[in-house]
């Protein structure tokens, strides 16, 4: 399968609540090469959610294994359908961009670790602890399947660092 | 030329800094939006009891500064002052850093030239400034300087390297300094 177009916002798609997977069938497994495949294909991805290839379904992939800052601790390529999170700990701050939004970064809070219980191709369920950058992306990419960007969570302004506040 | 530039958009930095009060924004958009400007790329905020604007703002050519001027010639009398600048066509751009995207923290009692000495320091060795805030905190008997920055390293040159070079300064000033990667993840 080919590596699909990314779509970018303003697509209405990118806003949009994805409905679950009812059944999962030869479509899904489908669904997730292609999804695979255009996470290979952008340079440097991590992940990608199906409506950022135009599908509304709650299915998204997740590879940190070769980059730099999850080489160390990840589970692989995960194909997650109908994920949800289960359990969450600790808070951290990291810079995020996205495909779907070029251009533009900005530090966005997600939870350290994590647990997710999902189905995999075959609707086999699983349930992973994830933390660290695997962590990060599981929580970016599985935002798209609720409508969010990461621009809807930016946690502050550069110049948040100098927030005022009068201790008296 | 740039490819985000488009030729048909003559392109201007205005900066507004007054005292600040409710209303500052909206004062200078609205001029902008009744002149049929857009505003490209902006950075606003509080500094001291001022706030200060600074805008890159478009419009179909032809357009040329007077035209500007003179419609912010009433900030004067709102006690605001009005700067206007043309750009040239390399100047319109963002030019994304090459290398690792660092956030340094400088603190320490306050004393004459830290902002300059450390920014020296990194100047001298490529490393570019792409966002800077300084605040003077603590008390009157004990002021506290607080600059944070952020930097782009050359291309290939690491953290380590920057850490490395900060360590003498971090001595001779008495100050701490720390420095961190903030390159953004592409998710």
């Amino acid at each position: 399968m080919p590596a699909r177009t990314i779509l970018i916002y303003p697509h209405p798609i990118l806003k949009t609540v994805c409905p679950p997977v009812a059944e999962i069938c030869g479509e899904i497994s489908a669904l997730i090469e292609d999804l695979v495949d255009t996470m290979h294909a952008g340079p440097g991805s991590v992940g990608v959610a199906a409506p950022q290839i135009g599908v509304s379904l709650r299915v998204c992939v997740v590879d940190v294994s070769q980059n730099r800052l999850g080489r160390e601790n990840n589970h692989g390529l995960l194909a997650l359908v109908n994920p949800e999170i289960v359990r969450r700990e600790g808070a951290a701050i990291m810079r995020e961009g996205c495909m779907s939004v070029p251009d533009y970064t900005g530090d966005v809070e997600r939870s350290t670790s994590i647990t997710v219980r999902y189905l995999d191709g075959t609707g086999e369920p699983h349930e992973v602890e994830a933390s660290g950058f695997e962590a990060v992306a599981i929580q970016h990419e599985m935002d798209h399947l609720d409508g969010l960007l990461f621009l809807d969570r930016i946690a502050s302004l550069k110049t948040g660092l100098f927030r005022r506040k009068k201790y008296k | 030329m740039s490819k985000c530039r488009k030729d048909n958009l003559a392109h201007f930095a205005v900066t507004v800094i007054g005292k600040d009060r409710p209303g500052i924004v909206a004062d200078a958009t609205e001029i902008l939006f009744r002149l049929g400007c857009n505003v490209e790329d902006s950075s606003c905020t509080m500094l001291g009891g001022d706030f200060a604007m600074i805008l890159i703002i478009s419009h179909e050519k032809p357009f040329l500064k007077p035209r500007l001027a003179e419609e912010f010639r009433i900030f004067h009398d709102m006690g605001l002052s009005a700067y206007i600048r043309p750009l040239h066509d390399d100047e319109v751009c963002y030019q994304s850093p090459q290398g690792e995207l660092c956030l340094v923290s400088v603190y320490g009692s306050d004393r004459p030239g830290i902002v300059y000495r450390v920014t020296r320091a990194l100047s001298e060795r490529g490393i570019n400034i792409t966002d800077l805030n300084t605040r003077l905190i603590g008390s009157r008997e004990e002021p506290v300087y607080v600059m944070m920055m952020e930097a782009a390293l050359p291309a290939g040159f690491t953290i380590e390297e920057a850490e490395t070079l900060l360590e003498e300064l971090k001595k001779e000033l008495k100050v701490e300094i720390s420095v961190r990667t903030i390159t953004p993840v592409s998710l």
